[in-house]
């Protein structure tokens, strides 16, 4: 079974999920952003692919079913709330225990919740590991060792810990976004001469953050309350929290510069962007915005970064 | 008849601007204000005595006076993307210079968003969160994909919720019974504006009527005097002569362009005549229910754009085919990527034009003029 999850609101504690990474492929749908209409062209173009499973979190994902509808595929949209109270944690709850059924109808049995509840702990802990001493290893290899990781069975993942050591320069960096397909543009900011020094990407600092679910515990609520209660993506609808969380790490980690990547048509960033660069403004940190057209579109990148890295 | 008709939008309309731009100079209004989505259940809000404005209507108001541009522009210049929903650009805009045809609306005390239209409307709502620091309240309406009891008991509660943080806001306490009343006057305006609606296909008049008196169904639903409007202008209407047979009928799919004198392609369509729209049907919603409760749950958890694609399929069929209409006029709408998908299985041939319902620079006319005319073509060919 091999379900391509587009996004980190998809819990790997139900069933294994494959991570979208990317997509080098056609698109065709206009002011539709490039992440989500690469997604869509994987599932429907790669063999590989069982079946999909997205949430219904922002505008790009709302539709998402009609453009799949015909693909033959399995097709399971889960309903992420828009607020994030036990109202909230106990509908994903039973969300979730549904998302599990419809899986095991198709697939058969997903096998033991707890234990993957616990894996997912495990490996989260190792990555908040590494993360803890981005300053001092090479960003571009941690980046490419989770998504490698992320495209892998949850039993068969392994955080890799030996990356290569890189001296920090005096040029702190702290990266926002979606996941970050383009692995290169982090590579593109090494060679700038910055370090990155914390993310708040959710395949890195949002999986350092998220909250342990206890594996002895109503598994449903526990994986809820994971979803709703850690570092949160703007499609969450719940800015201050993202705002606060930001900061302070921001803050704590002495930053200097903030790189803010979106893709085109990305609205839920795109917002979130027009009051993260006031509030940066307010603390008389510099912040440059990034518009990737799509998952792989790193070109243009190199001369920002280039003058930004002077700025900072 | 004709100024009854008149006397009764007057009202309405002096009744809803009426605050707006008063309270500039920190004078506090009598009633605690709410800014909502275009799909809040103002049932209870209009219970509790809470007033209520729509920043998403009057951005459409903006834009038919012909202010929309420098708005725009300046929220760009504050860093809002130009690619985000022109809606909110444009009332960003008109927040940050304090400028609008009829002002400003009166500062939020609380501000309430919902979901069941788009995604995007409570991320814009963030930043007005963040612009005015009040408390944003998030309805999240799971649509008709999910199980629906388990829908009816979040979205219940979710309601019973609202209805105890704005009797803490408002001081008031809901009645009941005056709920139950005001979703009456919502259902009675509903189906008398079904009535309005239909009469789009059979009679000699625009939809620029409909397009821009659907506005009382949006901001005046519950209030007793909306019904008695629709009743009248089905009336009047009903005594037009009847749609002549001579032009090619189309359907118009998607927003009305609220910058436009007739809020559609009028100068591009002298061949057509628009026999239907789906946008004069969203707000119909369906109160249906045993209890307030499962009213509100039934109007507001199925609205169109909260249907599942199969369901919105066989709604348009529907109103296609009451429409007679031949062929289709598709808003591919930078602002809404939810409408547009919603065309995706009409049976009948369509132009897809790119268009924004606020910022009239967005269309390529002579694109769509060109597309209009393959349309014509393909169906005379037909």
């Amino acid at each position: 079974m091999k379900l391509l999850a587009l996004s980190g609101l998809i819990p790997e504690q139900i069933c294994d999920i494959v991570r979208f990474t990317g997509y080098p492929g056609e698109r065709s749908v206009a002011h539709y952003c490039g992440y989500a209409e690469d997604y869509i062209s994987m599932v429907k173009q790669d063999d590989t692919v069982d079946g999909a499973v997205f949430p219904k979190s922002c505008d790009s994902c709302r539709i998402m079913g009609s453009y799949l509808e015909d693909c033959g595929k399995f097709l399971y949209q889960l309903n992420i709330p828009a607020r994030q109270d036990e109202l909230a944690v106990d509908f994903l709850a039973a969300e979730l225990e549904q998302y599990q059924a419809a899986v095991e109808r198709r697939f058969g049995a997903v096998g033991s919740i707890a234990e993957r509840v616990e894996a997912v702990n495990a490996r989260n802990r190792e990555i908040r590991g590494v993360y803890e001493n981005l300053a001092n290893i090479s960003y571009r290899e941690y980046l490419e060792a989770v998504h490698d990781m992320l495209t892998k069975p949850l039993f068969e993942q392994t955080v890799k810990k030996d990356l290569p050591e890189k001296k920090a320069s005096g040029k702190r960096v702290y990266l926002v976004g979606s996941f970050l397909s383009g692995t290169e543009l982090a590579g593109v900011i090494e060679d700038c001469g910055m370090t990155v020094v914390g993310d708040n990407l959710p395949e890195s600092g949002r999986l350092a953050a998220m909250p342990e679910a206890d594996p002895g515990g109503e598994l449903y609520r526990e994986i809820a309350a994971c979803v709703l209660r850690g570092r949160l993506s703007p499609t969450q609808d719940n800015f201050r929290q993202i705002l606060s969380a930001d900061m302070e790490e921001i803050e704590r980690k002495q930053v200097n510069g903030v790189i803010f990547v979106t893709q085109k048509y990305c609205e839920p960033y795109d917002y979130l962007f027009s009051v993260y660069q006031k509030m940066l403004g307010q603390k008389g940190i510099a912040v440059t915005k990034l518009t990737l057209s799509d998952s792989a579109d790193v070109r243009k990148a190199g001369l920002t970064l280039e003058a930004f890295a002077d700025v900072i | 008849m004709a100024q009854s008709i008149l006397q009764i939008k007057s009202r309405l309309l002096r009744e809803y601007y009426k605050d707006f731009s008063k309270y500039a100079k920190g004078k506090l209004p009598e009633k605690k204000v709410a800014w909502v989505t275009a799909f809040v259940p103002v049932e209870i809000l209009e219970a509790l005595d809470i007033s209520y404005y729509y920043p998403e209507s009057y951005a459409a108001v903006i834009a038919a006076s012909g202010a929309e541009q420098p708005l725009l522009e300046e929220s760009e210049a504050r860093c809002l993307s130009c690619d985000c929903c022109s809606y909110s650009c444009c009332i960003e805009g008109c927040l940050e210079q304090e400028k609008g045809p009829r002002g400003v609306p009166p500062k939020p005390d609380v501000l309430i968003a919902t979901n069941n239209q788009c995604n995007t409307l409570p991320t814009w709502w963030n930043i007005l969160a963040e612009r005015y620091q009040v408390p944003l309240i998030v309805l999240d309406y799971p649509g008709e994909t999910a199980d629906r009891q388990l829908a009816y008991e979040y979205v219940t509660k979710q309601h019973r919720e609202l209805i105890a943080e704005l009797e803490k806001l408002s001081g008031n306490r809901l009645d009941p019974s005056v709920l139950a009343e005001l979703i009456a006057n919502s259902e009675r305006s509903v189906a008398e504006w079904k009535q309005v609606a239909a009469c789009l296909p059979e009679y000699e008049i625009k939809p620029t009527i409909l397009f821009d008196d659907i506005s009382f169904l949006i901001t005046s639903r519950c209030k007793t005097e909306t019904a008695e409007l629709y009743r009248l202008m089905n009336e009047e209407i009903r005594q037009m002569p009847a749609a002549g047979k001579d032009k090619i009928p189309v359907f118009w799919l998607g927003y009305p362009l609220w910058y436009h004198p007739d809020r559609f392609l009028s100068e591009l369509l002298e061949d057509y005549r628009i026999v239907g729209s789906n946008y004069v049907t969203w707000w119909s919603l369906n109160y249906s229910g045993q209890d307030v409760f499962e009213k509100l749950f039934q109007a507001y958890n199925f609205t169109f754009l909260n249907l599942a694609q199969a369901t919105r399929n066989e709604r348009l069929a529907q109103l296609i085919g009451e429409s007679k209409a031949v062929c289709a006029v598709t808003l591919h709408n930078k602002s809404c990527k939810c409408d547009f998908v919603s065309a995706k299985n009409i049976a009948i041939p369509q132009a897809e034009i790119e268009i924004d319902m606020i910022d009239r620079t967005f269309v390529d006319m002579e694109k769509a003029r060109r597309q209009l005319e393959i349309l014509k073509d393909a169906i005379c060919i037909g």
